[in-house]
């Protein structure tokens, strides 16, 4: 381990943190501090990710609070908070040295005390809390800028789990009062983070604003003076101010395909899918595992083969997502596409389902089920469910489609298993224990939403599961997930479907936009604006 | 006074019967808020979701949480937002004012509009233009709010940008009070320009079917027997007696009004009740809903004694009765 001035240490980090963002604004431009960059977001109701999952809390959550490490281009951790770690040779220790000086946007000093107290809260309380750190068996402080977590075993995706979004440091001395983390009224005023950014306005119906911390601990960073989040909500408004200038940068924009060629033609817009890799975003066609037809893999071979994920990818998504191939996002490190296919075949389709006993009836029918529709994410689910029951009605299954008139409806359907198949999605997240496991783990048939609500048990597949979660060799690890993907095609737990089209949009004169696996969902420190 | 007692009587039984009937209503629901916390957390460990619904009370009987809230609700407190984690009182109170701005400019435009085009419609019944008039009333009346509303962006801040697209104000932050005025007009124009198109043409077809009747009465024949100008005849005899189903109608329509406000708030992002009504729905957000509710109700009665005296000011002979 080795110890640094905190100039020299600034040096290291700005470099560091340089070689995760790439330039998007002119050739050769050079970054320059000031000006405001605007955003949007959707809604948030909370502004601590300690406490709430996904984009619309991380987005400013990460740029609130700062991390123990970053997530590089190649899924390596980089120094952030935590300027040195070491790994013991068992796996079973990890300790972190915290930076110099480094402070709270209310001057208070950033301590190992802070960072157990986060490590705690968020293992505690937020929902991947457990599977991210409930093999920390206990935190040692030794110094204040010293913290050391020990492990009842070995845990590959800890460091993964360490970067703001997931572990956000924070102020042990305004949390630690004896009051619900969950609803604690400093969630969402008075905000006192400890990352490049801090709030000034936070108006949740209208807009949010930070502003850079002069604090922060990387010296000259950030760039950028202010963010601005206005509340936009409707995704063909943001259409709208993207083409028009009013919106600079847009991530999670929920933008459909068919407006993405609008927005190409847009002067002075670029797009890229790039930066959604360490969240993996994947659709797929989840089916009631515990009652016919669905009981029978006989019937689900039948549908695979029916439906023509290349057909929607290429046609109903103008060719703009990859066709979905397992549990796994193609910008999932473990990704592997060697996985049993089932082609398009209509024929075969049909003889698997007399075979399975579904011939058909008197009334010219196999059978009938009914799919529902959730009512987030209408863009990807609602074309992929009608292309589904179009498809279907030609073997002569009867599909009636139920869409959710909102979100709690469809969740209480599908978490009280009272369903025969849904569209639905879900985030892989960095590491597959956080959002790949769940759906597969025996020990998850759970009355939750995006637990293995489908009731899938192969003790096969938990063996692997088991043996990926503790293996801290890459590449038998990445075999082990490898074999997992084949699994669990054969089983044909769910039908893949096309994966989400998640892209992000900026105006050319950003630069640095991150494009990091964990994209708009990293710290901004080195994104600036040219004007 | 009897009258009036009666009248807030009435009113206070209204506003309870609201708020027990969509207790009750939402209650009845399928989902709870608790699932579409969790959802929106991206799942949660059923002990989680067990001490969610502990904490906000979702796991006692039905009749036991109206018993608590309606006990709450006549101290004044109207409970706590399950998403804001605000007191909904609050919230609702910051809400009401982008509203009553939206709906009232709204309702302005659409009467102070619709009655000159009424009244000039009445006054040339069979001309081209009356007709016009009746053509462009009935096309704001027909076309959906939402589309309208995405039209007037497209082709006053897209093609021809001169207003903004969203919101209720710059992200900079205007220096002055005046300046945050005229950025807040500036901003108000497309919204309430969109909710008074539809009620433009119903108030330009009332006022002329009014305005028709009343020029035909024996008493606006003798003002022209008697020799005053036709100018005077319309504005000072009659208009004010063809006022009186207008002022009813903006009355009893304001409730409706502020349900149209719900769809113009969400694709203009306007930070109103309306908004907050139609993301509390989607959120489960019970309490806050509730209050929105509540408080709309209360606008509503509010609005309607308001009407009453408004007509007694219009109408001698109701003041005198």
């Amino acid at each position: 381990m080795f110890h640094k001035s905190p100039k020299f240490l600034s040096g290291v980090l700005s470099a560091a943190l340089a070689t995760t963002f790439t330039l998007s604004a002119p050739l050769g431009a050079e970054p320059r501090e000031g000006g405001t960059l605007t955003t949007f977001t959707s809604g948030y109701r909370t502004l601590n990710p300690a406490v709430q999952s996904g984009a619309a809390t991380g987005q400013p959550g990460s740029q609130i609070f700062a991390g123990l490490v970053l997530i590089g281009e190649d899924y390596q951790p980089q120094p952030y908070l935590a300027k040195t770690w070491k790994v013991a040779e068992d796996g079973l220790s990890v300790t972190f040295d915290l930076v110099d000086d480094a402070t709270f946007h209310d001057g208070a000093p950033i301590t190992s005390e802070d960072v157990k107290f986060s490590l705690e809260t968020v293992r505690d309380n937020h929902p991947f809390g457990q599977a991210m750190f409930g093999q920390v068996a206990a935190i040692e402080t030794p110094a204040p800028d010293r913290i050391e977590l020990r492990l009842s075993q070995p845990v590959p995706g800890l460091m993964r789990s360490l970067q703001p979004l997931l572990m956000p440091i924070l102020p042990k001395h305004v949390y630690d009062d004896g009051q619900e983390i969950k609803t604690h009224p400093r969630n969402m005023e008075n905000v006192v983070g400890s990352g490049p950014f801090m709030v000034e306005e936070n108006n949740p119906a209208e807009r949010l604003t930070l502003v850079k911390y002069d604090g922060f601990f990387i010296e000259g960073r950030p760039y950028l003076d202010r963010i601005v989040y206005p509340l936009v909500k409707d995704p063909l408004t943001r259409v709208l101010m993207l083409e028009k200038g009013e919106i600079d940068y847009a991530a999670f924009a929920g933008i459909r395909p068919t407006d993405a060629a609008r927005l190409e033609r847009a002067e002075g817009v670029e797009m890229t899918t790039e930066g959604y890799g360490a969240l993996g975003y994947i659709h797929y066609l989840e089916m009631n595992l515990r009652e016919a037809p669905f009981d029978d893999r006989k019937v689900r071979e039948a549908l695979a083969h029916a439906i023509d994920t290349g057909f929607l990818a290429k046609v109903i998504f103008g060719g703009r997502v990859a066709p979905g191939t397992g549990p796994l996002h193609t910008g999932n490190p473990f990704y592997s596409a060697d996985v049993p296919g089932y082609a398009p075949d209509m024929e075969k389709a049909a003889a698997l389902l007399d075979e399975a006993g579904y011939s058909l009836d008197d009334n010219g029918k196999r059978f009938s089920f009914v799919l529902d529709v959730p009512s987030w994410n209408p863009q990807a689910h609602g074309p992929a469910a009608e292309y589904i029951q179009a498809q279907l009605a030609k073997l002569n299954i009867d599909v009636e489609l139920r869409r959710a008139p909102d979100f709690g409806t469809w969740v209480q359907r599908i978490s009280s298993w009272d369903y025969d198949a849904t569209m639905n999605g879900s985030f892989n997240y960095p590491d597959p224990t956080i959002g790949v496991h769940r759906h597969f783990d025996c020990d998850n048939i759970k009355n939750v939403i995006w637990s293995n609500t489908q009731g899938y048990c192969n003790e096969d597949v938990d063996a692997l599961l088991k043996a990926a979660a503790v293996e801290t060799d890459l590449d038998t690890r990445a075999s082990l997930y490898a074999e997992l993907q084949q699994r669990v095609q054969e089983d044909l737990v769910f039908i893949y479907m096309p994966q989400d089209y998640s892209v992000t949009v900026s105006s050319d004169k950003v630069g640095n936009a991150p494009d990091t696996p964990f994209g708009s969902l990293a710290p901004f420190t080195e994104v600036y604006v040219t004007e | 006074m009897k009258g009036p007692l009666r009248k807030a009587g009435n009113s206070v039984l209204l506003l309870l019967a609201v708020l027990v009937l969509n207790f009750a209503l939402i209650h009845a629901a399928p989902g709870d808020p608790v699932e579409a916390m969790v959802g929106e957390m991206g799942g949660a460990t059923p002990e989680m979701v067990a001490e969610l619904r502990e904490t906000y009370g979702l796991d006692q009987p039905f009749m036991i949480q109206l018993g608590r809230y309606l006990g709450r609700v006549v101290q004044g407190d109207l409970g706590h937002s399950l998403y804001y984690d605000q007191p909904v009182t609050q919230l609702v109170l910051a809400r009401i004012g982008p509203t009553l701005l939206l709906v009232a400019t709204a309702l302005a435009t659409a009467i102070g509009i619709g009655v000159v085009l009424g009244v000039f419609s009445a006054q040339r019944r069979n001309s081209l233009a009356s007709h016009l008039v009746t053509v462009l009333s009935l096309a704001g009346f027909s076309a959906p709010v939402f589309w309208v509303g995405i039209m007037l962006i497209l082709l006053f801040s897209v093609s021809i940008p001169l207003l903004p697209i969203s919101g209720m104000s710059s992200s900079t932050q205007a220096a002055t009070a005046l300046g945050h005025a005229l950025d807040v007009a500036h901003h108000l124009v497309l919204p309430a320009l969109t909710l008074g198109l539809i009620y433009l043409a119903f108030y330009s077809r009332l006022s002329r079917t009014s305005m028709i009747e009343v020029l035909e009465t024996d008493y606006v024949r003798t003002a022209r027997a008697k020799g005053l100008s036709r100018r005077l005849v319309i504005y000072k005899h009659a208009l004010r007696n063809a006022l009186l189903p207008v002022v009813t109608f903006a009355g009893l329509q304001f409730g409706q009004v502020i349900s149209g406000a719900v769809l113009v708030e969400t694709v203009f992002a306007w930070p109103g009740l309306g908004t907050l009504a139609f993301d509390s729905i989607l959120r489960r957000d019970t309490p806050t809903l509730l209050g929105v509710l509540f408080f709309s109700a209360l606008m509503v009665v509010a609005m309607n004694i308001l009407t009453d005296l408004l007509y007694r000011r219009i109408d001698p002979r109701i003041r005198t009765s």
